[in-house]
């Protein structure tokens, strides 16, 4: 018996559209034009039973392309997807039966009138979940989500989080092998999003099932995740444990700058020097003009450049320290954009 | 098959607890079908036209009230599967292991048990309080309600395919729809009018399906309406598979191109 539990092979979906030209001086018939976006490009991957497998992206990096192709919605143009060793293109049924899926957006496949009880016994029926047993299945996900004294209650009233556990009920109830998770957490408070995130990896480690879940918060995954893939535009540009991915930006240097009085001309100044391979700002407090520089240096003597620079520049530091690079510095390196971006 | 009917029943229950929590809705939806009733019962038993309903043999009340009350199942038919392309359940039911067929028959079910209520109460209204005199032919007119919605689905598909690829605005229902009120013998017979748009009547199967579903509620038999059999057979046959194809067509290019749900 095969230990593989999703596996594709030079994986290719296309997305052709007509755009409009805005340009005046084009004529009529050549207003239009073919616009052609790979969301997945020869993708390889395997991922194996019972493993927690996190998928990083930035938006627009294929992720939730990929899991409609696994869950049979879209149709690869190119290769081939096995989910459980069925195939997604000739084995539809088969593939749908070892699968629970939640999308980005799983409120929209709630039906809003009813409550939650009254949803999921709905799915119960359409995902083939024996009559006899029915009851006793709701009850048992919905304990498990933390919702069983909410069964009865409206759907409208639900918090963001209890929408989104439902909406994840709804996956686990045919209790598949396979769980494809899209963003679960997005939207969610940090509390909500730490339980969420913690139930799943207990889904993984204690009911050993299979879950692929895509992110773009990238310390999650790294908290949760066995494995981990990054996908850049549609392309799988790094696939390991979330240590050996950073180990990747090892050859550098990472170092951890507050300061105040910056501003973003001289951020760019910085980024140009020759040393620093990368430099991501965040504002701490924009009143003080307070900043939070993560400099990622190709070694430590770049370091007293950037220092000499700060000092011509008057600009004050409060703080400075070596860091260990983050799965984020690596996805920088790997990407050559941040997942914000 | 026993679990696949059980899902329509699932179907049906999720659409009648949705439904029943419109409680306002619900009044204004009774109210609307005794209303429609009672006008135009009272309308054709003032109305003259009984020259031109001789014709069929029966009152104008009875010609209006039949027409009214099945042409909620017309409209049932019309819409069934646009129903089932709602894009905030689409891809949740897609992805789950039932089949399209199941898929279709369970979101449209409700639709066709409320149109049966309404047909109930307006022949009711009819019966008790305009004596329309009812002989009703139970197999005539389920053999008639069959293919009179087999065409009609028929067209729903083609207008639903164009839906999903085209996302808003739906032609061939607005205009199947126009022909229906029209010249479908809802509301009037189509000999008033000239001969020359008369014709348009007798190539569209809402004027079999109102024709011949009246005959069956004044209790002809099915010998009697051949003629309208087979042209509803007829155009069950051509219209219904172009309808599969068109309507598979569209479904196939929008998972293809990724906008299924893009509405």
């Amino acid at each position: 018996m095969s230990e593989i539990a999703i596996e594709t092979h030079c994986l290719t979906k296309i997305f052709k559209s007509k755009i409009r030209n805005l340009e005046p001086k084009n004529s009529i018939l050549k207003r239009k034009e073919r616009l052609t976006v790979t969301a997945v490009d020869h993708l390889n991957l395997k991922i194996k039973k019972g493993e927690l497998f996190g998928l990083l992206g930035p938006n627009g990096a294929g992720k939730t392309t990929l899991v409609k192709i696994l869950c049979t919605l879209l149709p690869p143009d190119e290769g081939e997807a096995y989910v459980n060793g069925f195939d997604v293109v000739r084995q539809q049924m088969d593939v749908r039966r070892s699968l629970g899926t939640l999308f980005s957006v799983g409120e929209r496949g709630v039906f809003w009138r009813l409550n939650g009880y009254r949803n999921l016994e709905f799915f119960s029926a359409i995902y083939n979940v024996p009559r006899r047993k029915r009851h006793e299945r709701i009850m048992e996900v919905l304990d498990l989500l933390g919702l069983k004294d909410k069964a009865f209650e409206n759907y409208q009233k639900y918090s963001g989080g209890m929408k989104r556990k439902l909406a994840l009920a709804r996956a686990l109830l045919p209790d598949p092998p396979i769980l494809l998770l899209d963003e679960p957490t997005v939207g969610l408070d940090v509390i909500s999003s730490r339980s969420l995130r913690e139930f799943i990896k207990n889904l993984s480690e204690e009911a050993s099932k299979t879950v692929l879940y895509t992110t773009h918060y990238i310390e999650e995954a790294s908290q949760i995740c066995n494995r981990i893939g990054i996908l850049n535009k549609g392309k799988l540009v790094a696939c390991d444990t979330p240590n050996a991915i950073k180990s990747i930006v090892k050859k550098g240097e990472v170092v951890e700058i507050r300061v105040t009085s910056i501003t973003d001309a001289q951020v760019e100044a910085v980024k140009a020097m020759e040393g620093v391979i990368d430099i991501t700002s965040q504002v701490e407090d924009s009143v003080l003009g307070q900043r939070r520089l993560r400099l990622h240096l190709k070694n430590i003597d770049s370091l007293s450049q950037v220092l000499h620079f700060f000092l011509k520049e008057k600009i004050k530091l409060i703080d400075l320290r070596h860091e260990e690079p983050t799965l984020e510095d690596a996805f920088i390196e790997l990407t050559g954009r941040g997942l914000e971006e | 098959m026993f679990q696949e009917i059980e899902k329509i029943y699932y179907f049906i229950k999720r659409d009648v607890i949705s439904f029943s929590t419109y409680k306002t809705n619900i009044a204004l939806m009774v109210l609307s079908a005794l209303f429609g009733a009672l006008s135009y019962a009272y309308l054709g038993s003032n109305a003259d036209m009984q020259r031109v309903l001789q014709l069929y043999n029966i009152s104008f009340t009875s010609y209006l009230l039949i027409g009214m009350a099945f042409s909620t199942y017309i409209g049932q038919a019309l819409t069934l599967v646009q129903k089932t392309i709602n894009p905030w359940h689409l891809e949740e039911v897609l992805v789950s292991p039932t089949g399209l067929g199941t898929f279709i028959i369970g979101s449209s079910a409700w639709g066709f048990i409320w149109s049966t209520i309404v047909v109930v109460v307006y022949l009711a209204v009819g019966s008790l309080a305009f004596g329309v005199v009812l002989s009703i032919n139970v197999a005539g007119t389920v053999l008639v309600l069959g293919l009179g919605i087999g065409a009609l689905i028929g067209f729903s598909m083609i207008g639903a395919g164009i839906l999903i690829l085209i996302k808003e605005g739906d032609p061939i229902t607005w205009l199947i729809g126009i022909l229906t009120s029209v010249f479908g013998n809802v509301l009037f017979p189509p000999q008033v009018m000239p001969y020359q748009l008369q014709i348009i009547s007798y190539v569209i199967p809402q004027y079999y399906f109102f024709t011949a579903i009246r005959l069956m509620m004044v209790g002809w038999s099915i010998q009697m309406i051949l003629p309208e059999i087979l042209a509803l057979s007829l155009m069950c046959v051509i219209i219904l598979p172009l309808g599969y194809f068109i309507y598979s067509w569209c479904l196939k290019t929008a998972r293809r191109n990724g906008t299924l749900s893009w509405f």
